[in-house]
């Protein structure tokens, strides 16, 4: 890097920190906008999502998709992928979840269900990963593409050939109660599926393969140094290929995981953006998996606080999504400057 | 049959002009070394600003300017990000999307609520003229002008073009002020056509944007005809809607998932390939 780069003023905290007070102008100044106070507004956000035990069965159901998906996400991030496809391959991966659960009833068609939603992201993500590995086409235009791509098939399947028959809007029928996930924890109002113990334990999952693992380490040399990690003797092009399948998979698994756990039949729109936050749950969550949890729960707060806002401020949703983007952005800037000053 | 050939024309000409205008907006910002896939966001908070801003004024000039000067802020703060703040040019771009997914909803549902009867709009002739005449222009500009062979330079070179007393951080602002300007032509196009805004209007017109670009190996002519194609496979598919060909009656989403798809064989290197920027995405 030529030394004339005004980098200076980064290192100092200051440059943040501009960051972070214009974001809450923003924020600030579009409560006051809508004449919403914005004090009150913050406690019906943190009542909305955390105020009582039905409230947390909501914020914690928000938190499972995003928590898986933001593990699909950062596991392509350790290998320097950004897939933008979660999106897809979770629709995919519902969809084919949802198939199969309905052909086979009962636990063999809960694991099969999940078998196949991974199967389906994967299979989704592989042209993709293929197309970055050995053709050099940059993985987030491709990944949009294909998002786009699922979404049509499914909107054809699902208002043809697969509508359940006596159903007004587009969507499957309902899946057997026997195939549903179990459920975690069931005391009073205080409702857990077996979906949030599924992210938790691939997040740990992960987190050990990746520091033990020999594959593991194969993914994050490829991810912070492809050139070293070439002269390392690692296949690069393979292990892009691998893990961009895998993310996919994961991206699936989130998928069947919403079907099988929350919602039990399939629509087109059943992802509802979860792939695109999980991008902002895997950057915010720092260097280790096992931060995507508290990340996807502050992202989980702020989905189910922000629909009570919306119903109890009349403040929309919207601004939810711009707190998200400007979160994103000073997670980013705060982890450059981190690697600025730890370079010297 | 001459008039359904007639209409399958008039729908790819309406359908391709946003899409070309957002895809000029995306080369001169790439071409200046910034990978811009925040057109999307861009495109969709001009059209939602201009909207909002002609329910409350008469003049549709000055809702033309609201829906520019939209998107020129969000290209400030792309380029403050990437350039001041050094962020990686993806992540930036995808949080500038999702402001605007964020800022579109909330202006939407909290001032779109005016009855939209005696909107005054700009006639669509002046969009098509703006939209079909700026490729050519800017093929012109970067041909025969310092300015272009500048916007080259830094996004090939950004190292050596500093050497050479080239400001890339200008150059850079200067291009994606262009990209604001035509993002936000862009977006008022959507919601004139429309007669009003509607949520996620874009529809991922401003990805199709940079897929056009791409295909098109970052020139603007190429872009343009890449933008007209990916306008003939959805008039195709407004057309054959529901006709049977050889005797198979496809779903009308067969059609429109080609563009998608036409897009990543050409990334996948099968289409020719174009020759991306060097320094695109460096500092």
């Amino acid at each position: 890097m030529p030394a004339r780069q005004p980098l200076a003023w980064l290192k100092e905290g200051w440059a943040l920190w501009v960051l972070v007070a214009g974001s809450v102008l923003v924020v600030y100044g579009a409560l006051l906008l809508v004449q919403a106070p914005p004090r009150q507004t913050g406690i019906d956000l943190v009542v909305g999502s955390l105020g009582s035990a039905h409230a947390i069965s909501g914020t914690l159901n928000e938190v499972t998709p995003l928590l898986i998906s933001g593990i699909a996400v950062f596991l392509g991030l350790k290998a320097g992928l950004f897939n933008i496809g979660v999106e897809g391959q979770f629709t995919i991966g519902a969809l084919a979840a949802t198939l199969v659960a309905l052909r086979l009833p009962g636990p063999v068609g809960m694991v099969g269900a999940v078998i196949a939603g991974m199967a389906a992201g994967g299979l989704i993500a592989l042209p993709a990963g293929a197309i970055k590995a050995y053709r050099g086409g940059h993985e987030v235009i491709t990944t949009i593409m294909l998002n786009n791509v699922v979404g049509l098939i499914a909107t054809a399947l699902v208002a043809g050939p697969l509508k359940a028959p006596n159903a007004e809007s587009p969507e499957t029928s309902s899946i057997s109660a026997s195939s549903h996930l179990p459920d975690l924890i069931h005391i009073g109002n205080l409702e857990i599926n077996g979906g949030l113990l599924i992210g938790v334990l691939v997040a740990i999952g992960l987190a050990v393969w990746l520091r033990r693992g020999v594959t593991g380490f194969e993914l994050r040399a490829a991810g912070a140094n492809p050139t070293a990690a070439r002269f390392a003797g690692i296949n690069q092009k393979l292990v892009i290929l691998k893990a961009m399948t895998w993310s996919g998979a994961i991206g699936g698994l989130a998928g069947a995981v919403q079907v099988l756990g929350s919602q039990y039949y399939f629509t087109p729109d059943l992802s509802s953006g979860y792939g695109f936050d999980a991008l902002g749950v895997a950057l915010i969550a720092g260097g280790s998996p096992i931060g995507l949890i508290p990340s996807a729960s502050l992202f989980g707060i702020l989905h189910k606080g922000g629909t009570s806002i919306q119903l109890m401020d009349q403040v929309p949703k919207g601004i939810m999504y711009v707190v998200l983007g400007l979160l994103i952005v000073i997670a980013a800037a705060a982890r450059y400057r981190k690697k600025l000053v730890s370079d010297g | 049959m001459v008039s359904w050939a007639l209409t399958l024309r008039d729908q790819t000409f309406i359908w391709s002009a946003p899409v070309a205008l957002a895809a000029m907006g995306g080369f001169t910002s790439e071409r200046s070394g910034i990978i811009n896939i925040a057109l999307e966001g861009k495109m969709l908070t001009a059209a939602c600003v201009g909207f909002i801003c002609s329910l409350y004024t008469p003049n549709p000039y000055l809702a033309l300017l609201a829906a520019i000067g939209a998107s020129t802020a969000l290209s400030l703060f792309h380029w403050l990000l990437t350039q001041k703040y050094r962020l990686d040019h993806i992540i930036s771009g995808m949080a500038i999307n999702a402001i605007a997914a964020g800022a579109t909803d909330y202006l939407y549902n909290k001032f779109a609520g005016a009855s939209t009867s005696g909107i005054v709009l700009l006639s669509m002739k002046f969009f098509w003229a703006f939209a079909y005449s700026v490729p050519l222009l800017l093929f012109l500009y970067v041909r025969y002008t310092r300015g272009g062979l500048r916007l080259f330079a830094v996004g090939n070179d950004p190292a050596k073009s500093r050497l050479l007393g080239l400001q890339p951080l200008r150059v850079r602002l200067c291009g994606l002020l262009a990209t604001g300007v035509f993002t936000g032509v862009a977006g008022a196009m959507l919601f004139t056509n429309a007669g009003q805004f509607t949520l996620g209007m874009t529809a991922g017109k401003g990805f199709i944007a940079l897929a056009a670009l791409i295909i098109g190996g970052w020139r603007p002519i190429p872009a343009l005809l890449a933008s007209l194609g990916f306008g003939f496979c959805q008039a195709l598919q407004l057309q054959l809607q529901g006709t049977s060909i050889f005797g198979a009656n496809l779903p009308a989403e067969v059609y429109s998932s080609l563009p998608y798809i036409i897009t990543v064989v050409a990334l996948a290197g099968f289409l020719g390939r174009g020759k991306a920027p060097a320094g695109l995405g460096k500092l």
